[in-house]
């Protein structure tokens, strides 16, 4: 690790290295004093592998919590679920915990706690089991002792243990292995009998061959399918035929015909088919399954966002409690830079609050006494008291979350041409099955079964049916390794049609920076104030600190001591024995000069102010390359922001986008997106943050950028593991790839099954025949779907050649 | 030739140990987390005091 970053997070550190840490005989430098006691702790612990074995950075250690209310037996009842007299488990969700070597660091430090029975530690899942003994252990010490490594502890209620999720992956997954178990088996077994078409197989022998294909095929298509016959009961029960029926249909009508075969005898038997159907479907699923529970759920974002403790009022102090032990009429004080634990009425005193992450207004805005305040805003300046009013599922914050729901759940379907198309042709064939099998009983009754099922087998809808998994199954794989992970596959095939592209402008476009040419310096030169700036944000971690500490890499490097950080105003700090504030300019309570740009950081000593930068807005990296590929598409982009109408005036016409609303709330925005749909686009919606997640839900497609907030990855479609936009572009090239991959595979087998169904049903073709066409017919269609993304990206001339959708078949 | 009527079911009954195994291992949490416990081996197992812990 390079000496210009901290040793143990990962962030910039200062040129002049202040703060050393001794970490396995070795000076290694720090960003800031909770690192080195983080680190050197780690040390001490003789854990000191955890930096070789990680893979990625820690997260910057935060000032030390109180977590002693977490033994309030109120709390304890709801988190913590008691095994024996002596034993209790409590699960915790971890902030930081990253990677393999967090599990590790974690489940090695906590062991030596003495009372601690067990630890499990799922990196994956983010989630800490810790067995222990109450009667040794508090709580609140093992959760103390989680914060000191560095990590943040968020514990979580006892009945998320056997999690639905846990659940559903496990299912999954031994779905897939018998799947893939049985099919090779059943493969072997068809192998078999086919080299026994040609070498003259014994009659006893391939009548056993028969019986192990059914033995090995049964459990493949009882237990592995199940969940497309659950499917495709469900889309039969609401009405509403979808992927699932076809599929359901193929696989029982394949196995039913070979169990006929079996049974009967006389015609051939397809279990190698229907096993390798079984288990491309269900690869696909998984993947499918794997991404979405990657992506963080709900229950995450809430833990996060909503403070699970309050200070409320009891007589003349202030007690914390666990937040749902509030009652309306309660008054609780909220300290600086903490969040509101309910909806509540402001009694004072004045102050700011953040709601960016509910409204995405990037300022902080004023709220007098007797001022609704919203649970899960910040409070900018505190402390503050409030009289709360509604609590738990009646706060806004809670609404915003079913609304999150209820958009998802409310999401269009896109009618997919893929199952409209497989449906009507699963229906067709049975209708020509059924006349084949009629007309042949009227002339030749003993060829009738056979040649029918000629039919079922030559124009098994497997080409159909896999021509969508297999090429969504690809295209998911191929966008994975490029930093896209798709969560919902619908989103692909209906992103390859988009038409219109909305962004939310805070945190998904823009990310607040500075502009030299826009700092007034009014004592001393440009380069000391940088050099004392830098100084005073050393080892900040909040986006402006780090826009001002890459402003200032030429300046001279300096020392900051006795550093104070004031949550949400600014910090404070000796720079070569003169006391600096930095910071908002209301921090300094100076009411001077111009009102307007009151969230420009001041810099400022004991005489008055020495600088100010204003904050302006700059385009995140990509973004830019984005907005001008759409565009070369003839694709709309338009912005839809809670933030004021100036800031996004600007922001749009330096993007070169026309459209834009200003000043939304999350109704407008679904509103706005309504419209669009009303007049037949379709459209993508990109953002971030909470108050983003309603608006996501209700896109056609949902984008969701990788470092914004897990409530907006809950309800998207896709999501950009890194902050980089412009892999928007490739994401799109690959969905439009897919989607003329798609449609070749259809063309494909609608051409192969239009030539051969007529020669089958007039009983040409005998079934093992039959049988290779179809499989033959079904590699091709894997071999077509595995081109997508071999080339690097797509260019534009397939792009534009594509883009009149072509209804040729039907 | 005969000899594939005694091989293939034990092939099969071999088949359904692996499954039963397979399960085994899936119902007690041996997949729930890939990542992990790969690197439990690399470390050297020097112990940790238990009064290390600085309250």
């Amino acid at each position: 690790m390079s000496a210009s970053t901290c040793f143990h997070c990962g962030e910039a550190n200062p040129r002049a290295n202040p703060i050393l840490a001794t970490v396995q005989g070795r000076e290694e430098g720090v960003c800031c004093p909770g690192c080195k006691a983080a680190a050197e702790w780690i040390e001490h612990l003789g854990l000191g592998d955890y930096y070789r074995l990680r893979s990625e950075p820690a997260l910057r250690i935060a000032d030390r919590e109180d977590y002693s209310a977490w033994d309030r037996p109120a709390l304890r009842r709801l988190h913590v679920r008691t095994l024996a007299v002596d034993r209790a488990e409590v699960v915790v969700l971890v902030d930081g915990l990253r990677c393999s070597a967090c599990a590790w660091l974690i489940e090695r430090a906590l062991r030596g706690i003495p009372g601690i029975h067990d630890i499990g530690v799922n990196a994956l899942a983010r989630r800490v089991v810790i067995d222990f003994d109450p009667g040794r252990l508090s709580l609140s010490t093992a959760l103390s002792a989680l914060a000191q490594l560095g990590y943040r502890p968020h514990p979580l209620t006892a009945d998320m243990l056997d999690s639905q999720r846990q659940r559903e992956s496990r299912a999954a997954l031994k779905r897939l292995v018998v799947a893939g178990l049985g099919t090779m088996q059943a493969m072997m077994m068809a192998v078999a009998l086919y080299a026994g078409v040609f070498d003259s197989i014994d009659p006893s022998v391939r009548e056993f061959f028969r019986w192990l294909g059914f033995l090995v095929a049964t459990p493949v298509v009882l237990y592995s399918a199940q969940p497309f016959f659950r499917g495709a009961w469900r889309e039969w029960r609401t009405r509403h035929l979808s992927m699932d029926t076809p599929v359901a249909l193929a696989i029982a009508l394949i196995y039913l015909a070979s169990l006929i075969g079996v049974f009967v005898g006389g015609h051939e038997i397809y279990f190698d088919s229907v096993c390798m159907f079984v288990l491309f479907l269900l690869v696909g699923r998984h993947l499918a399954l794997r991404a979405r529970h990657r992506a963080s759920d709900v229950v995450d974002a809430l833990a996060r966002l909503q403070p699970v403790l309050a200070d409320r009022r009891e007589g003349d102090a202030f007690v914390r409690v666990a937040v749902h032990e509030l009652e309306a009429g309660d008054i609780v004080r909220v300290a600086n830079g903490a969040a509101v634990p309910a909806d509540g009425e402001l009694i004072g005193p004045r102050c700011r609050i953040d709601e960016s992450l509910l409204s995405g207004e990037s300022r902080a805005l004023p709220r007098e006494p007797g001022q609704a305040l919203i649970a899960g805003s910040l409070v900018v300046d505190g402390p503050i008291e409030l009289r709360v009013q509604r609590i738990g599922a009646d706060t806004v914050l809670a609404g915003i979350v079913r609304m999150v729901t209820r958009a998802a759940s409310e999401r269009p379907q896109i009618a997919r041409i893929a199952d409209a198309r497989a449906a009507n042709f699963v229906v067709r064939v049975l209708c020509v099955t059924v006349i084949t099998a009629l007309a042949w009983s009227w002339f030749d009754p003993s060829r009738a079964l056979p040649a029918a099922l000629s039919v079922l087998v030559v124009s098994c809808p497997c080409a159909f049916a896999l021509a969508v998994p297999a090429a969504l199954t690809r295209a998911v794989a191929v966008l994975a390794q490029r930093g896209v992970l798709v969560v919902d596959a619908d989103a692909l095939e209906t992103l390859a049609k988009v038409d219109r592209f909305a962004f939310d402008k805070t945190g998904t476009l823009s990310e607040p920076g500075f502009d030299v040419a826009d700092i007034k310096v009014r004592r001393g030169t440009l380069d000391q104030t940088l050099g004392i700036v830098a100084a005073l944000e050393h080892g900040n971690t909040h986006p402006l600190a780090l826009a001002l500490r890459r402003l200032a890499v030429d300046a001279p490097p300096m020392t900051a001591h006795a550093l104070r950080q004031i949550e949400g105003a600014g910090v404070e700090g000796e720079v070569e024995g003169i006391r600096y504030r930095l910071g908002r300019r209301d921090f300094f309570l100076l009411h001077t000069g111009e009102g307007k740009d009151d969230d420009a950081l001041v810099l400022a000593d004991d005489l008055g102010e020495i600088a100010r930068f204003n904050v302006s807005e700059q385009p995140r990296p990509g973004v830019i390359a984005l907005i001008r590929s759409l565009q070369a598409d003839g694709i709309e982009c338009e912005i839809l922001s809670g933030d004021c109408p100036a800031r996004v005036n600007l922001m749009a016409a330096r993007l070169g986008i026309t459209q834009h609303l200003a000043a939304a709330r999350p109704g407008d925005k679904l509103a706005r997106l309504d419209t669009l749909r009303k007049q037949g686009h379709v459209v993508a919606m990109i953002g971030d943050g909470i108050n983003d997640a309603p608006v996501l839900g209700g896109a056609d497609v949902a984008i969701a950028i990788g470092d914004g907030s897990a409530m907006a990855h809950a309800v998207s479609g896709i999501l950009l593991s890194s902050a980089r936009l412009d892999r928007l572009i490739e994401a799109r090239a690959v969905a439009r790839e897919m989607v003329v991959r798609l449609k070749q595979n259809f063309n494909w087998a609608l051409a192969y099954n239009l030539a051969v169904v007529p020669v089958a049903a007039f009983g040409f073709v005998p079934p093992w025949l039959a049988a290779i066409g179809m499989s033959a017919s079904s590699i091709l269609v894997i071999l077509n779907s595995l081109r997508i993304g071999r080339r690097a990206t797509a260019h534009d001339e397939t792009a534009t050649a594509t883009r009149p959708a072509s209804e040729a078949t039907a | 030739m005969n000899i594939i009527l005694l091989l293939i079911p034990i092939s099969l009954a071999l088949l359904g140990v692996g499954v039963w195994a397979f399960f085994w291992a899936v119902n007690h949490s041996q997949f729930d987390d890939l990542d992990t416990p790969a690197l439990t081996p690399l470390s050297e197992d020097s112990p940790v005091e238990s009064e290390s812990i600085r309250k």
